[in-house]
């Protein structure tokens, strides 16, 4: 396993011996760097999703409504194909950040408990709640953006839309199949957003005794506003005329 | 109070040393007085251990009045037993019901390795103090009380952080088994003080580059560590360890 690390290490390792830039890269390299950087990462992915939604939305205003979204979008060209590339990029290391300090802390603990039992109290999930289904949540979430990618941008399954993205939208969301799984991926973006946007603040240093309270509540309704916003979508295809 | 005695079933992990496997061994322990502390009772099982012949079972433990740090102890998968704020020393009998079977387990990290039985090497956080947590001005004689002004909030947080006694609980606790409250609690009542400013850029590099070496995990922000501690150590420390961090990253000159 540990040659897997190393190798794995490489890049970081090679870029920290860069002068200028070497103390930072071996800062982001430890423990707490993993964690500000999975945290910048997170939140970048974050205000993705509310602008992801926000076109989404079109979807509602009809037909013209979003293809001509779509159309405007695709014409950025170069612009949008590195957007497109800086997402993956966000994407690629905030799953490699994930694995990496997975991989720490099962080394940090080899030989686990006979008995657990928290000593938190107010969950609505037990065993530590959200907090405890990121990496779980976060493999979900993973595989769905392929498939998502794989639906809307390739259309693999050859849903007859033509060239009607706002058609192949609808076709993909009615099918039972790909309506039940959208369904699944949701709810665990729900549950990973809902621990993952507070402990983003709190990784980054943003904490005080007077906001805390209020910056979770806050955090926990944003993910579930983005989670639901996409659900409505999924209540749109069923339940909404085509326009 | 009710002058109750108990009979338990003990569920205690034996390990000869470092190198052995290690297992569980059942005992049965009776007339437990509800008044004893969770250790006394540790003291009452290893008197009949020894008059049977077997070896007693090994723990720490030093002052038994809950500040040294020293005493340990999983107990029924919650570090420190069952209460909130309190050390293994401080848990009375009394918490414990008759017929109860009682898991007792050592603490598990990479970095604490088991010595014997119950016993675990915690000196990963000595040399975590070492490479940072200490002031190195030479301060002279005893300065004028009121010489350096402190507003008492910043004396209050500094206080709160230096109330950690390194037991280990926080890792011990920890899903990841990671020393980041343990180091932030350091880093902080240090780092908030003028005393302490001096150094706070190589301080909280050092200890984190150390925490690490010593084979911690690192922090999802699940608040158990929070949760266990005997010394009521606060998470908003680990926040204040993060800041420190990027601030001595961005600012280092070494």
């Amino acid at each position: 396993m540990d040659i897997v690390y190393k190798t794995l290490g490489l890049p970081a390792e090679l870029l920290s011996k860069v002068p200028g830039i070497g103390p930072i890269v071996k800062a982001c390299c430890t423990s707490v760097g993993q964690k500000i950087l999975m945290a910048i990462t997170g939140l970048s992915l974050v205000g993705f999703l509310v602008v992801h939604l926000g076109g989404n939305f079109n979807l509602f205003a009809g037909e013209a409504a979003f293809n001509g979204y779509a159309e405007k979008l695709h014409s950025l060209g170069p612009l949008l194909a590195i957007a497109e590339t800086k997402l993956f990029a966000i994407f690629a290391l905030h799953l490699g950040l994930a694995l990496s300090t997975r991989a720490m802390s099962a080394r940090a603990r080899k030989s686990g408990y006979e008995k657990t039992e928290s000593k938190q109290s107010g969950f609505l999930i037990p065993n530590g709640g959200a907090a405890n289904m990121m990496f779980i949540t976060g493999l979900i979430l993973g595989g769905y953006v392929v498939l998502h990618v794989l639906d809307m941008k390739i259309n693999i399954w050859k849903f007859d839309a033509g060239e009607s993205k706002y058609a192949l939208v609808r076709m993909v969301l009615r099918d039972p199949l790909h309506w039940g799984v959208y369904l699944v991926a949701l709810i665990a973006l729900g549950i990973h957003l809902s621990h993952g946007i507070s402990s983003a603040f709190q990784t980054l240093g943003i904490s005080h005794p007077r906001w805390n309270k209020i910056l979770r509540f806050l955090s926990v309704a944003l993910a579930w506003l983005i989670a639901g916003g996409f659900m409505s979508l999924l209540v749109w295809a069923y339940a909404f005329e085509a326009r | 109070m009710s002058d109750e005695t108990l009979n338990l079933t003990l569920r205690v992990w034996r390990q000869d040393n470092s190198d052995s496997e290690g297992e569980f061994r059942d005992y049965k322990l009776s007339g437990v007085s509800t008044h004893m502390s969770f250790l006394e009772m540790l003291d009452v099982l290893n008197e009949q251990l020894i008059e049977a012949g077997e070896m007693p079972v090994a723990f720490d433990h030093d002052c038994r009045e809950g500040i040294c740090g020293m005493c340990s102890l999983m107990i029924n998968g919650q570090a420190h037993g069952p209460d909130n704020a309190t050390t293994t020393c401080q848990l009375h009998m009394r918490r414990f019901q008759d017929g109860d079977t009682i898991v007792i387990e050592p603490w598990r990290a990479a970095a604490f390795p088991v010595l014997r039985d119950l016993v675990v090497d915690r000196s990963a956080f000595d040399r975590i103090i070492q490479s940072g947590g200490y002031v190195s001005t030479n301060t002279g004689n005893a300065p004028d009380g009121n010489a350096i002004p402190i507003p008492g909030k910043v004396q209050e947080v500094a206080m709160d952080a230096a109330a950690c006694i390194g037991c280990g609980a926080c890792v011990a606790a920890c899903k990841n088994a990671s020393a980041m409250l343990f180091v932030s609690a350091k880093v902080s009542q240090l780092a908030v003080l003028p005393q302490g400013h001096a150094e706070r850029t190589g301080r909280v590099l050092n200890m984190v580059a150390q925490m690490d070496e010593e084979g911690f995990g690192h922090c999802t922000n699940t608040s158990e560590c929070e949760a266990a501690c005997p010394a009521e150590i606060s998470v908003s420390n680990i926040a204040r360890l993060n800041r420190e961090y990027v601030r001595a990253t961005l600012v280092n000159r070494d």
